[in-house]
């Protein structure tokens, strides 16, 4: 659904096509402006914004206290006077900490009013355990997000899909979470290079085509269970389908997809209890419970909290390993 | 036993003057350290009963609290209500169970006391820099010099000055009314007492003031740059001011904290106590001691000196004198 | 300032008028909540109308301001119309928010005014957005954040006052201390006696006027909004005042000492503004008469406006939640609609 009229593509990492993201919004739009902890000079804690203050200067990249509640309650202030705010929050871990303008500002501002006020802030985190940051820099709290109502979600997987997703956001009248899986920041990628190239909040994608399982996966889950299906290659046909979107879900491509397959696996780094898979899950069955053949299954942390030494952390990370077993599960 | 009372405004020096011009505040955490130093220089004469004011800032609670073995502390037993009255309730107790009273506050404070406290003598410090009247001192050395003063170490004739203060009868078509002030009383045009500081010196139309000299801020200091006036010599001065291009003298003064401004002077003249010096007012405000107070209308306002104010320790001659005597000899 | 500009006459009848009408209203306001015919919470402005009149008199129509639970004042001295607010309090289509926010969410961005808040301290972050906006875009406004005394303990809010003060945006904090944080006396939630010496930890200057003289609010706004346009960044100024009603209406307010009400009555806003135009000859008793019973008549046309004002249209519940909206939601509600019949409970 790219709407781009060039085609062209560089190959590019997943923190470039964000970064690239940026760039062409701001140039695009005098309204955009990023604002966050160390986002200036510094080039943000996982490098994101690095060259940005140099281009734009240090007004449209600008250097917050560690305040998310009053920064992000200042990004949502300044998008109800119709700036777009790119909000960066370091950790998805603080999300907790500006909650409240999240929840009761942010998602209700529009509704509350009668529809009046316009949204259009962008709020960028991290996500994902991996790299031993422990319990309070490592969690995937996205579904508490994609369930609240008056907040878009969206978790790209590729460069593509970030470069694409972010503009969108960007541009969406809408909030809109932007949740960057830390651990394939450096994973590389084509990108449509063209500045008009966007897709669309809400479509998910099929990353790989298959006959006998549907995988839907998420952020770094995504790469992982391609590879797995290139192993598998010949012994079982899994398709790769990525919402690229929590909320909204694109139910219908999902829904295709397990139709063809008559099986699904949901693989989302969030804990498994009240969460995204069951949000899959629960959709397949309600639009599509006769195509299935065998029980959906879901991987995901077997809701712990992301431990700090490498083998608790491995223990409970999901991983490509985990999606194996749960598609001999059911194929 | 000699008994000193002990009165903190935890309200004074909010005011818009931060603003608009220079002025310094002390918060109310400066304020209780401050109320406490009082009670640390009171003991060095032991046995000094304290009458401390309450407030509802807890500035006085926390002196009584604070108050070293020497010195017997309480707190006054007078309702509060965060309002000026509160100070005058404790002056009025001050009247009948003191022998000298501390002020911490500005000029408004010291003016609510003066008019309740009769002829106690007062030690007037300051928690501001906007004030006339107060002496800026460490709170332990006002303390040391009002307990000089209550105890007669010093005798008060030799260490405290009467300071002269100003009447006026506002006469408006339907009423007339009577204010007092104790260094300034202005006339400002300006429609409205609003936040009640005077903003800026061109508001002034003139006054009349029972003390006069340059180190002064506002119209004591105006008409400072043109005459002297100590506080105790008997009448004022009064004065009308002007455009600076249009009157026959000019002068720099601080008209308010921190704004230094060419005023000019129409004419000034010496008052005897009670010779009358009148403002024809069609609207504007009448000023007490540098806050915009009364607003008027079509009103004749008559201001003269009056001799009869409050008697005010001047702490540095207490010490003197105090030291002379062998006060400070342990 | 608009037509509020209170250093002239016509200013000061207008801002008069304005006081009277935000009485007017939430008196009326509490009657038909005591009647039933308002739904919900309903936070009272009456005692504090200098508060809101005094500051938006010293601010220019294309200020912004945010607003609180309590904020029918703010929404009258903005120049909000009173027969939308009412249709929004009694839950109408034609209020401001379609009936979907009701008393505590009143709101017109065109306007300037964004929003009254059910969260105590949410606006203060609010209007220091608005005023980054501001600077970012270089224009000559201000934003300005109304909050009570209860939200000067909220993390928010001083996280707000850092970012602004930091940043030397064009803002204006404007605490209305009305004596109580929903049921509990000022005192008892705060060590500070004078709140705006919470400026002093921002380095900003914070000084307390008189909430109960509008030219003493108007005053310090005025010059507070003049240092933030000077490019000097933001003030804290404390309105202190009082609330006359209970925290919400139906509130037995057994925290209160009905003999404060009576000492704070006598320093009325409204009647001592009243007497102070009259000794200047500005008005007279008759023309006060006349002012009120035209407020009266105001306030009956809201009450007018809003009875007769249709009700929304059940399926609206699923309007409004987002621009792009997200297919889900009508999914789900026809769904739902499918199913159940005729829907709505039996109140």
């Amino acid at each position: 659904m790219a709407q781009a009229t060039d085609q062209r593509t560089a190959t590019t990492t997943f923190r470039e096509a964000i970064r690239t993201a940026l760039r062409e919004e701001m140039e695009r739009d005098d309204g955009v402006f990023l604002m966050g902890e160390d986002v200036g000079d510094y080039g943000g804690v996982f490098e994101v914004t690095q060259g940005l203050a140099d281009e734009f200067g240090e007004e449209r990249v600008r250097d917050t206290p560690i305040s998310e509640a009053g920064f992000v309650g200042a990004g949502v202030g300044a998008a109800a006077t119709g700036m777009r705010p790119v909000v960066e929050v370091m950790f998805s871990d603080f999300l907790g900490v500006s909650a409240e303008q999240m929840l009761n500002q942010m998602a209700k501002m529009r509704y509350m009013f009668g529809g009046k006020t316009d949204m259009g802030i962008t709020i960028r985190t991290t996500e994902g355990g991996g790299m031993g940051a422990a319990s309070q820099h490592s969690g995937t709290l996205h579904t508490w997000f994609a369930h609240f109502p008056g907040i878009k979600a969206v978790a790209p997987a590729t460069p593509e899909a970030a470069k694409g997703l972010l503009k969108s956001a960007i541009r969406s009248d809408d909030p809109v979470m932007f949740f960057e899986d830390k651990m394939i920041y450096e994973r590389e990628g084509e990108m449509p290079t063209d500045a008009d190239f966007t897709l669309p909040i809400g479509e998910a994608s099929v990353e790989r085509e298959g006959e006998d399982v549907t995988v839907v996966a998420t952020q770094r889950l995504v790469g992982e269970s391609l590879s797995l299906a290139d192993e598998l290659e010949g012994d079982v046909s899994v398709e790769v389908v990525d919402p690229r979107s929590l909320y909204p879900l694109d139910t219908d491509a999902i829904v295709e997809s397990v139709e063809k397959t008559g099986r699904l696996v949901v693989a989302d780094e969030s804990p498994l209890s009240y969460g995204t898979h069951a949000e899959v899950v629960a959709r397949v069955v309600e639009s599509g419970f006769f195509s299935l053949d065998a029980p959906p299954q879901r991987v995901g942390v077997p809701d712990t909290h992301i431990p700090f030494s490498p083998p608790l952390e491995d223990e409970v990370l999901p991983q490509a390993a985990d999606v194996r077993t749960a598609i001999d599960r059911v194929v | 036993m000699a008994r000193v009372g002990l009165v903190a405004n935890p309200a004074a020096g909010r005011d818009i003057r931060r603003l608009t011009g220079g002025a310094v505040v002390s918060d109310n955490y400066a304020k209780r350290r401050a109320a406490a130093s009082v009670l640390e220089g009171l003991s060095v004469h032991p046995g000094i009963e304290v009458l401390v004011a309450p407030d509802e800032a807890g500035i006085g609670e926390y002196a009584v609290s604070e108050s070293p073995d020497e010195v017997s502390a309480t707190l006054l037993d007078v309702p509060t209500h965060g309002t000026r009255e509160d100070t005058r309730l404790a002056a009025a107790r001050f009247r009948d169970e003191t022998d000298v009273a501390v002020v911490l506050g500005g000029d408004g404070t010291v003016r609510d006391v003066v008019s309740a406290v009769g002829s106690v003598p007062l030690v007037a410090v300051s928690t501001g820099t906007n004030n006339v009247v107060p002496d800026h001192v460490d709170g332990a050395v006002a303390g040391v010099a009002a307990a000089f003063v209550a105890d007669g170490t010093v005798p008060i004739e030799e260490v405290a000055i009467r300071h002269s203060t100003v009447e006026a009868t506002i006469a408006e078509p339907e009423r007339k009314r009577s204010i007092r002030s104790l260094a300034t009383m202005g006339v400002v045009d300006r429609p409205f007492v609003g936040t009640r500081a005077v903003l800026n010196g061109e508001e002034f139309v003139g006054g009349v003031v029972s003390r006069a000299g340059p180190h002064e801020i506002g119209l004591s200091g105006i008409v400072g740059g043109v005459v002297r006036h100590p506080p105790d010599a008997p009448g004022g001065v009064g004065v009308r001011l002007g455009p600076p291009d249009e009157t026959p003298r000019t002068v720099d003064a601080v008209t308010v904290p921190g704004v230094l401004e060419p005023v000019g002077v129409a004419d000034y003249r010496l008052l005897d106590d009670g010779e009358e010096f009148v403002f024809e007012v069609e609207t504007g405000v009448v000023s007490v001691d540098g806050e915009r107070d009364v607003e008027v209308t079509d009103a004749e306002v008559a201001m003269s000196p009056s001799a009869d104010g409050p008697y005010v320790v001047q702490v540095e001659r207490t010490l003197a004198a105090a030291a002379d005597r062998g006060g400070f000899d342990v | 300032m608009g037509t509020m500009n209170i250093e002239t006459a016509e200013g000061r009848l207008e801002a008069l008028r304005r006081m009277c009408t935000i009485r007017e209203f939430d008196d009326t306001a509490s009657e038909l909540f005591a009647d039933g015919e308002i739904p919900g919470f309903v936070h009272l402005y009456i005692g504090e109308e200098a508060v809101a009149v005094g500051a938006c008199s010293a601010l220019e129509d294309d200020d912004y301001i945010t607003s609180t639970h309590r904020g029918h004042g703010h929404c009258i001295a903005k120049g909000l119309d009173p027969e939308r607010m009412m249709a929004e309090l009694l839950g109408k289509r034609d209020g401001y928010c379609k009936g979907k926010g009701g008393s505590m969410h009143i709101a017109d961005v065109d306007a300037g005014m964004l929003g009254a808040n059910g969260i105590v301290g949410a606006g203060p972050p609010l209007a220091t957005g608005a005023a980054l906006g501001i600077d970012q875009r270089g224009e000559d406004r201000v934003a300005l954040a109304f909050f009570g005394d209860g939200a000067v303990a909220q993390g928010q809010v001083h996280e707000a006052l850092n970012l602004a003060a930091t940043w030397s945006l064009p803002a204006v904090f404007v605490i209305e201390n009305n004596q109580f944080g929903e049921g509990t006396p000022v005192e008892e939630q705060h060590h500070l006696d004078n709140l705006s010496e919470t400026a002093e930890a921002y380095d900003i200057p914070g000084i307390t006027v008189d909430g109960m003289d509008v030219t003493a609010v108007n005053e310090a706004v005025a010059e507070a909004r003049t240092r933030a346009r000077n490019g000097d960044g933001p003030t804290l100024v404390e309105a202190v005042t009082y609330r006359y009603r209970g925290h919400f209406e139906g509130d037995p307010q057994p925290y209160r000492d009905e003999e404060d009400v009576e000492e704070w009555r006598e320093r009325d806003p409204i009647e001592t503004f009243f007497q102070r135009l009259r000794d200047r000859g500005e008005i007279t008793e008759e023309e006060f008469e006349a002012m009120r019973s035209e407020v009266e008549t105001t306030v009956e046309e809201a009450v007018e406006y809003a009875r007769d004002a249709p009700e929304p249209e059940p399926e609206d519940a699923y309007e409004d939640m987002f621009a792009d909206p997200a297919p889900e939601i009508a999914q789900f509600a026809e769904r739902l609609r499918a199913d159940g019949g005729e829907r709505g409970g039996d109140r």
